[in-house]
Order: structure tokens, then sequence, then C-alpha cells
């Protein structure tokens, strides 16, 4: 899959498992930070997106602070996901 | 105003079915954390819990309980409920009194039974099982005001960890206000799938036993449990055991966030500063503290933090999780039997699994037992939803 | 102990422009809320809201907004099942794998006190109160401990219930519900059976007579399955209540269902002079049903009257100055309230 298309599904995919209605994925810079300032995400909504990394790319990632890392921008998911995807 | 004692305890945890054995356990540091026997679950010999001994079908045995629809949590509250009735020397005739309360707490109540409720909530069966009516959270204490026919103030708190916290500030207020004149007061919860899952899924359960205060602590592990403290005026108690004073209490909510505690530990704070102001005392006559101590990585923190800021030198402390888990909705009232089995006997319980100390913290709980000279003691839960409350006891 | 503000979310108009002489049907047995839009809730809390909460945080939040309290005290028997059976529905199907949190945390009872709190930083008193049909009950008497204790208090009380598929299936299943009967109907249906309610109700309470809407002069709540003790109970409650015929209702949580008639009737001829009207047409049955009868009670206080489908004998007022509520929820858990102009 190209890069790009990734990012868009990784984008619809973020706004579906947090229910963030009012949100489309051109609204979701690649560089802005997801939690904090940027989209304004919690420690609920990382573990949210680490059981998606695993039900839609079979990634498991067992340590949450490994987990926020990971989940820093939509750029360094797409990075991830791209070196670690089983499925 | 007449002062509100406890003259009547009663626990079944996975360190002893009786107040004495719990003593036991907590003298000799000997944890209930383990494998479990009777908890069916995927997690089962992957993480370690603090079972109660007893299984289900023993616990009918035991209480000689044959209706259909008894839960194993109606059967551990039932199970403390009498322990704590006989030793406060209530008739159980006397509980019809509209003048005697029961203040139950329940984060689980018949959850505990998951997969019949998957297929009672999902219509699976064409007529339920035999537990339509024992799911909510009010179940344990509508099972116990069923079995004496209680006549008085009858209700079930759930503020998550700290419901039974709750229930015991509660049954004091209703005896100060004159709407009760005995109040049986506690919690309980069993070992569930749904709350197992729920850590589980918020990755705050710790795969080997929990280390409260500990800088590598790993989270939580949980536990089951129930306990019932009887309370009474001072004055109606006279020739009796009376165990402590329900001196003070107090309630806040963090405002901070579903889950997880505010960095600045304002709703721990508040609540323990509120106890001590209900009570009358100073932070330096807090003799020692049962700290909530689950070992998660942000409540001990947080704890921690909160306890400086308002002892600035915080008094001896421990976390009796280490021995029985965090047995959620019961934890408020079993650890305010610890709490209390320390201040009656002049002793104090060793925190398990403790080394190394959170740098930005530099606290130390207890680490071994002995005998100590304890005035005041202070018991703390704080649950999600931010609820906090901080229970003291003192000395009569 | 006076209430100064309320506000209730029920499957009638009862919030906004209130409008008791459209009554809205039930359908499939079930009443359903009408749920206003919810200003004021940052939208990072509102995504993960379930009707539950979002009832509460619409009762609720207009009344904090307005008002500093001293504490939080909310009623509800089963908080947010709906997400409670999302996350059971989860345990299964994904058979105790990876589950997402966000559903377990939104599902314990105490997320409505606890959102209204987070929302409004209110850091004082706060507390869920679960007791099934006494939970809204057990939070009056909260509320009225801390009145005594602090004298100036103010203090938020209310309760909240939702229809899930959840606890309508259990219900269902029990045989307190049927599909077959609607709210027009349901108080002649003969049937063992009632209709599925849901709502929230909060209110403002605190000591302060002056330009109050209501008195909440009295609550007694208690558990019994026979007759003989809630009439023996209802006596004495109802003579300690000085009631006069000319400025009284009865207002009783009958539901239909006949196994518990025979409780509601035995009370109306204990006070055989005393109007008698009835609200589970408009609400429906819950556990917190009785916020809902409050909330009408107050209404009721205010306008000095009540539209004619919710009266079951003949209106013999002069005037309306006080309400007996009596609620029976499963044939076990009883209270009575008292509430008055003044």
């Amino acid at each position: 899959m190209e890069k790009e298309q990734l990012k868009q599904q990784v984008k619809e995919q973020i706004i579906k498992f947090l229910n963030l209605n009012n949100l489309k994925p051109e609204d979701i810079n690649d560089e802005e930070p997801l939690f904090g300032d940027g989209l304004g995400l919690d420690s609920i909504d990382s573990i949210e997106l680490i059981v998606m990394l695993s039900r839609e790319y079979g990634i498991n990632i067992q340590d949450p602070k490994e987990g926020r890392k990971v989940l820093t921008t939509v750029n360094t998911m797409v990075d991830y996901i791209e070196q670690h995807r089983t499925k | 105003m007449d002062k509100v004692v406890v003259t009547g305890m009663g626990i079944i945890s996975a360190i002893g079915d009786t107040v004495a054995q719990n003593r036991q356990s907590l003298k000799k540091g000997i944890s209930g954390i383990g494998h479990a026997k009777h908890f069916v679950s995927k997690y089962t010999q992957l993480l370690p819990f603090a079972e109660i001994d007893y299984s289900t079908s023993d616990l009918k045995k035991k209480l000689n309980i044959t209706q259909s629809g008894a839960t194993r949590t109606d059967l551990l509250a039932l199970y403390a409920f009498r322990e704590a009735i006989a030793d406060a020397q209530l008739e159980t005739s006397s509980l019809v009194s509209r003048q005697i309360a029961l203040i139950g707490a329940s984060t689980v109540g018949g959850m505990c039974l998951t997969d019949e409720l998957y297929a009672d909530a999902n219509k699976k069966g064409e007529n339920g099982s035999e537990y339509l009516l024992s799911y909510p959270n009010s179940a344990g204490a509508m099972f116990i005001q069923a079995q004496y026919n209680i006549g008085g103030i009858v209700n079930t708190f759930n503020t998550a960890c700290s419901s039974s916290a709750n229930a015991i500030m509660f049954g004091a207020r209703l005896i100060k206000n004159g709407l009760a004149t005995k109040a049986i007061v506690g919690g309980v919860d069993s070992l569930a799938k749904y709350t197992v899952n729920g850590f589980k899924s918020l990755m705050i359960l710790s795969d080997a036993p929990c280390r409260p205060f500990e800088r590598d602590r790993k989270g939580l592990n949980l536990g089951e449990g129930a306990a019932f403290l009887v309370l009474e005026k001072e004055k109606d108690a006279a020739g009796k055991k009376i165990y402590a004073e329900v001196k003070g209490y107090g309630n806040s909510n963090d405002a901070f966030h579903p889950s997880s505690t505010s960095p600045e530990a304002d709703g721990p704070f508040l609540s323990m500063q509120r106890a001590l102001q209900s009570s009358g005392l100073h932070p330096k006559q807090i003799d020692f503290i049962n700290a909530h101590g689950t070992a998660t990585e942000n409540n001990d923190e947080t704890e921690s933090l909160a306890m400086l800021k308002l002892f600035q030198t915080p008094p001896h402390f421990a976390s009796t999780k280490s021995y029985t888990g965090h047995t959620l909705g019961a934890a408020g009232a079993v650890e305010a039997v610890n709490t209390i089995l320390s201040l009656y006997h002049q002793e104090i319980y060793p925190s398990l699994n403790f080394e190394n100390k959170i740098e930005s913290t530099g606290l130390v709980p207890v680490k071994e037992y002995g005998s100590k000279i304890l005035n005041n003691v202070m018991s703390n839960s704080f649950g999600f939803g931010g609820n906090c409350t901080s229970l003291i006891f003192g000395k009569i | 102990m006076f209430i100064h503000q309320h506000i209730c979310i029920s499957p009638q108009h009862t919030s906004g422009d209130v409008d008791l002489d459209v009554l809205n049907p039930s359908a499939n047995g079930q009443l359903t809320a009408i749920e206003p839009e919810l200003t004021g809730v940052p939208a990072g809390l509102l995504r993960r809201m379930s009707k539950a909460v979002r009832m509460g945080i619409g009762a609720g939040l207009p009344i904090l907004q307005q008002n500093k309290v001293d504490g939080i005290i909310v009623g509800t028997a089963n908080g947010g099942m709906n997400d409670c059976i999302k996350f059971l529905n989860q345990i299964i199907d994904y058979d105790e794998g990876m589950l997402t949190p966000g559903n377990f945390v939104q599902s314990t009872p105490n997320a409505i006190a606890g959102q209204l709190s987070l929302i409004t930083k209110n850091q004082q008193y706060n507390a869920t109160h679960v007791h099934l049909g006494l939970s809204f009950e057990n939070s009056l008497i909260d509320a009225q401990m801390h009145l005594k204790e602090k004298a100036e208090g103010n203090y938020l009380v209310g309760a909240v219930d939702e229809i899930s598929s959840y606890n309508y299936n259990i219900d269902l299943l029990a045989g307190w519900y049927s599909q077959n009967i609607e709210n027009q109907s349901f108080y002649q249906s003969k049937l063992p059976a009632t209709i599925a309610g849901e709502g929230a109700a909060m209110f403002l309470l605190n000591n302060n007579a002056y330009d109050a809407l209501a008195r909440v002069k009295d609550i007694e709540t208690f558990h019994a399955s026979d007759i003989e003790t809630v009439k023996a109970r209802f006596k004495i409650f109802a003579e300690a209540q000085n009631l006069d015929s000319e400025t009284t209702i009865f207002l009783t949580g009958e539901n239909g269902d006949i196994r518990f008639n025979p409780f509601y009737h035995s009370c109306e001829a204990i006070i055989n002079d005393i109007t008698v009207a009835r609200f589970k047409h408009l609400s429906g049955e819950y556990p917190t049903a009785v916020s809902f009868a409050v909330w009408l009670s107050v209404f009721a206080l205010q306008n000095k009257k009540l539209p004619g489908h919710l009266f079951k004998t003949e209106n013999n007022l002069s005037q309306l100055n006080n309400i007996i509520i009596y609620n029976n929820y499963h044939g076990l858990q009883h209270s009575f309230i008292s509430i008055t102009s003044n």
C-alpha cells in the first residue's frame, strides 16, 4: 500500500475508534501531535489506538509507554505500521 | 455530639475468612496473591489474583443457602456480614427495627457471572438464567436485607474503588443525624471477567505480585472480598468491645480525568484534608495511613505527592493491597478492618514487595511488622470518576 | 430542604418548553427519552458519553453552570448500561483479547456524577447511590443530612437511568415488561407487566425557604414484600403529614402491573378522601422514576394544576399545596415522599 493511502486509512481508523465524529481525515495533520496540545487525546485514547493497531494491523504493543512513542503523530504511526504490520 | 464507634467487624478475603485470620496473615506477612483456583478466565494462569479459598458451592454450603440466584458476590457479603453482627452481639431478630441501617457497596455486583450475564443480556436463552435479579450492584445488600428483613435505611454505593469507604462514611452520618441507631456498613466484590478484562484493557494489571510504592511497580492485582463493620453510638455500646471511633471522613472529587488522578493530586489531598477537618485533628496527630496504594504508576506517585503536600513528613504508611489484592468495591471496608486492627492491637503490618523508593517522592512504606503506639489512623480509597474518600479511626 | 431549580429529561415534553397536555406514546413497550442538545461539554468528553451520561449532563450541567454547589449526588441503578454491554460483548467476542477500555470506564455508574464534577471542576462531595429502586431516594437522604451538617450548603441531587438492550432484555426475561402494551392504556392492561422508561431529573437543594419552588418535607424508604408492612408504615407516614383533601394530591407509581396494584390501592384506601394521580404513563418504569415524580410534583405545585390525564380519581382540589408520592419498585422497595409548596 502507498504511504499516502495508508495515512488516509489510519486517519479514518483514528476517527472511527475514538468517535471523533466532528472530524474529517483531512482535519488531522500528519505532523500534528495526537496527544496534549494537538488533537487533545488522552491516556484512554492511547490504549484505544493500541487496540486498533492490534485489530487492524496485527501489531501487539504491550507497554503503554512504548505505545505513546509510536502514537506521537500520524507519521510516526504510519512508519511503525509499515515496519511491524503482520496483516 | 455522641461518638460513633465500631463494635463489630467481619471480613473474608484472600488472607482469611475471619477477622482473626486476616490479622494473623498481616502479622506474618503472608500474602493472598497467587494462582486462582476457582476463577475462570483466559487470564487465570497468566496473572496473579487474590482469590478467596472457597468455591462458590463451598460458600453456599457453609452459609446453608439453597435458594437459586445467589451469586458469589451475595455469598461473600453475607459471610462477612454474619461475622460482623455476631461480633457486635446483635441479635438477628433485632435487625428488623426501623433504626437498623444497612449500607453496602459494590462495583461488580452479579457481573461476576460474566458469561451468564452475556447470555441473558443478549437473550441467548429462551427463559434466561436463574440470576436475572442478581446482576445489579445492589444485589449484595438486597440479599442481606432479605435474609434478615432489615427494617431501616438500606443503600448501596458505587463510587468505583472508594465505594465502601463512602458506605462507612454514610453509615456514620446516618447515626449522627439520628436516622439510624446502628448501621452495618461495608462492601463486597468478587473476581469477575468483567473487571479483570476492564483493568487489563487499561494496562494496569501486573503479571507479578503488586509492589505498592515501589519505583519499579508494574500495576495492580485484582482480588475479591467482603467486609462489614457495625457502627453505633458510644453510649449504646456500654459493656461491648469497642474497636475504634469513626473520628473523621472526607470525600472529594479530583475533577481531572475519568480514570487517572491529576498530577497535582487534588482529589487525594482534599479527601485527606477534609477527613482531618471533620475529626478536628492536626496532620501530626495521624500516626499511620493505610494507603490506597494500588501499585499502579499513576496512583502511588500521586498519592505520595498528596501525602507529602498535606503532612510534609508523612506518618508511617503501608498498603495492604499487597496482601488482599485490589478488592475494588470492598477495598474501603477491607482496609478499614485492617486499619482498625492496627489501631486496636497497636501494631503495624508491613507493605510487601517494596525495594526502591520512587525517585520523585522518596517515600518508604512500613517494611516490617512491629508494635507501635497508635492514637489515630487514616485509610484512603480513591476511585475512577475522581471519587476520593479518606476515613480516620481513633483509639477509644 | 427546599428545591430551587429542577430540570427533567424524559420521554415527554419536560425540558425547554414544558407541555404535559400532549402525551407522547410508547413504542414496542418502551418510552424513550427526548435528548436535548448539550452545550458547554468539551468535545473530547462528549464523544465518549453514553445516553445515560448525556442525559445526566443535560439535566445537571445547566444547574451547575448557574450555581456553585457543595456536593453532586446522583442516584442511578445502572449508570451507563449500554457501555457495559458493549464491553461485555467485546470480552466474549474477542475471547478476552485486547479490548478497548473506553466502554469499561464509561460503564461505571459513577461516571455521571464524575463527569459533572470534571466538566465544572467541582472538587466537593461527590457520591453515586446505586441501590436499585431507591437510588434516588438515598441521594435525597444524603443531601438532607448534608443540609443538617452544613446549613448554608447547596447541593445538586438527581437521578438517571437509561433503557439499554442490556437491562431491557434482562428485565424482559425476568417478566417485568411486556412489548404488547402501551402507555395510553396500560393501567387497564390486567397483565403482570409494564412498559420501560428512562430519563434524568436534577434538582438544586438548599435550606433557603425564600423563593423556593417547593419543599421536600419528608422521605421514608424501606424494603418489604408484604402489603401489611406497607400499609402500617404508610398510615404512620400519612398521619404525620396532616393531609387536607382540598389541597393534597396522592401521586402513585402505579404502573399497570397487576401484581403491584394491591399495594397502591391499599395506600389509597388509607387516605381515601385524597385525590389520586399517576405518572408512569408519562415516564415509563425505571428504577429512578421517582425523580420524575418529584419533578412533576414541583411543576404541579408551581402551576397549581396538572392535566386531566394524570388523575385517577375525581379532582377535588380547591388549591394544590401538598403532594404525597408513593412508589413501589418490583414489589420490594418502597418510598414515601412528601412535597409541599412551602
